[in-house]
């Protein structure tokens, strides 16, 4: 990336704690204009604070933000202006129906007159048959997806999603999915937490972890599997009769073996290592790590470091 | 952020809680304005012979304008925590803070809105009130200063509001919005001139009287009703109108530096 582009997002040193209990422990994060940005990590970990701290819902005890060039305390109705939240928790209206609610919301944006782009958000989270219920009266999953709707009757230009897909069925999810990623090459960045991982590995160009409030890795997406993950190779066998030179201790299961090796690591290095003649030779199979792995190996390091 | 957003916000969230408490009319419009027509048929009309007349005037027409003070004092306050603690617990209170609202927009929309609902109630009140002095003196009660009599209901509508939202966001519960309505206002509002002039108190009552910011808004209001009160409103509109200011000044910090966040 050239420094001509703009972070959208830079935080410095961002602190907040709860009494004596540290909730975000000096976190330091930057995203550029029109990236994913996941924010990966456990529960309890500071996602959802990281996130307040942003919109203004909570304010730091220390360290500063900045969205767009501005800070987000001198600036914060500017900054406001541009920027939607999709909060974790799901949000209730009382007495009014969905349109009336996104009527609302746009016009705490300043957008009189604003029912074509509410119809085409409700269009696109399948709300529309649902527009004259009130909240009250929808699924949680649908309530969910007004949330999306919520956050979006303003066209910002950075989005927050604190888990929007939590509770949605897989079809939607993905039609959301394929939603994030349209309002994403139209230039909105998108700075997302879930807890399902595959999502985040398809979607994310960059993904940050917290843990216990700290930053713990900011990695491209594949960057990070391929340093935190092994590559497994499946090798099947014409039988599971051993042959000579096979090295002691391996486990041929089923026919098959089954080996992790380094992401550096060639698959001929491999081979020679275990001296299969090559009638035995059946089939390789390759798989590479995921976010998961990753993920979870990450955790795992962080655990058994001192503290 | 423009002026024009900025007023367009101001103007949505007005709206809004204007249609929140006329959805529900019956709770927030009829059921006040029964007890205070009970109010002024138990006081008023049956034992309004019973009673010693205050500040000259007979005790229905004494009454009308404390009942007025009393339902826009009551609803104004209430307008602004029952809507604030009920979206306390939905949750989107925190709308307000994560949208492009000034301090100063969400302070007025909620304090115009309780004000909307106050003078409705007062007005009520007041039809109510010439209705029973219509059958009980075949006229109707002349009012003596209109324009002073809405400057007043204004001041104390606005001024409700403002307090209302200040409680309500410092409330981390309905149980705190209601000690301070029973303990406090409550109190004051009986204790403020809205059933007796304070010429009938015992000293000591008459001098802690003095420092209750109510009694000059109902005199205020009773004034400018009947031309009688207590106090004049050389005393009553200044007093009132800091009154006001003071409230706006706790109303605009509350939303400032209050929490958002959910029950
Ligand atoms: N108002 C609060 N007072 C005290 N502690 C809090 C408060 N809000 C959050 N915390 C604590 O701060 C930590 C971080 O919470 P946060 O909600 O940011 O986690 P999260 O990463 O979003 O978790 P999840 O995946 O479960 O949503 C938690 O340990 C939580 O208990
Ligand atoms: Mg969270």
């Amino acid at each position: 990336m050239n420094k001509i582009v703009k972070n959208i997002l830079e935080v410095n040193q961002l602190h907040k704690n709860y009494g004596d209990f540290t909730a975000l422990n000096e976190v330091s994060i930057s995203a550029r204009k029109g990236e994913i940005l996941g924010l990966l990590g456990p529960n309890g970990a500071g996602k959802t604070t990281f996130i307040s701290i942003l919109t203004g819902l909570i304010a730091p005890t220390r360290g500063s933000a900045s969205l767009f060039g501005l800070d987000i305390q001198k600036h914060a109705l500017k900054v406001r202006q541009q920027v939607g939240l999709v909060p974790q928790e799901i949000v209730n209206h009382g007495f009014f129906t969905i349109n009336q609610v996104l009527e609302f919301q746009s016009g705490y944006y300043g957008i009189r007159n604003n029912q074509k782009h509410i119809d085409y958000l409700l269009e696109r989270l399948a709300l529309t048959e649902h527009k004259n219920k009130l909240v009250s009266e929808l699924s949680g999953g649908m309530r969910r997806r007004l949330l999306i709707a919520k956050a979006l009757v303003h066209s910002p230009s950075l989005l927050l999603l604190d888990e929007p897909t939590a509770g949605v069925d897989v079809d939607l999810r993905n039609t959301l999915w394929d939603f994030v990623r349209d309002l994403n090459r139209q230039n909105v960045t998108v700075l997302l937490t879930t807890h399902y991982l595959q999502e985040a590995e398809e979607l994310c160009d960059r993904i940050a972890v917290l843990h216990h409030g700290t930053l713990i890795s900011l990695d491209n997406t594949q960057e990070m599997i391929k340093n935190l993950t092994d590559r497994e190779v499946k090798i099947k066998l014409a039988s599971s009769t051993p042959w000579p030179g096979m090295p002691a201790g391996l486990e041929i299961e089923d026919k098959t073996i089954k080996c992790r090796i380094a992401h550096g690591d060639a698959i001929g290095k491999l081979l020679t290592k275990l001296k299969i003649p090559m009638e035995q030779l059946e089939d390789i199979t390759i798989s590479e790590g995921n976010l998961e792995e990753a993920f979870v190996n990450l955790l795992q390091q962080h655990r058994n470091k001192p503290q | 952020m423009t002026m024009m957003n900025e007023y367009t916000g101001f103007i949505t969230l007005f709206r809004k809680e204007c249609l929140r408490f006329l959805k529900v009319i019956g709770q927030t419009i009829f059921s006040p304005l029964i007890s205070s027509t009970l109010y002024l048929l138990i006081f008023g009309v049956n034992l309004a012979d019973k009673i010693t007349s205050q500040n000259g005037v007979n005790y229905l027409m004494f009454i009308i304008p404390g009942l007025i003070a009393m339902g826009l004092i009551n609803n104004a306050f209430q307008n602004s925590t029952s809507s604030i603690i009920i979206s306390k617990f939905h949750g989107d209170f925190q709308d307000l803070k994560i949208a492009p609202l000034s301090t100063s927009s969400i302070v007025w929309a909620y304090a115009l809105a309780a004000t909307f609902r106050g003078v409705i109630i007062g007005v009520a009140v007041a039809m109510v009130g010439e209705l029973f002095y219509w059958v009980e003196y075949d006229q109707f009660l002349p009012i003596s200063n209109l324009f002073l009599l809405f400057l007043y209901i204004l001041l104390g509508g606005v001024t409700f509001g403002f307090l209302g939202l200040s409680v309500a966001i410092y409330a981390k519960n309905f149980d705190q919005v209601s000690a301070v309505s029973t303990f406090i206002l409550l109190p004051l509002i009986y204790l403020g001139g809205v059933f007796f002039s304070i010429e009938t108190m015992a000293p000591i009552w008459k001098f802690l009287s003095q420092f209750n910011p109510l009694l000059y808004l109902i005199n205020g209001i009773r004034y400018s009703f009947l031309g009688v009160s207590d106090f004049g409103p050389e005393l009553t509109l200044p007093l009132s109108i800091g009154f006001m200011f003071l409230t706006y000044g706790i109303a605009w910090l509350s939303v400032k530096r209050g929490t958002y966040s959910r029950f």
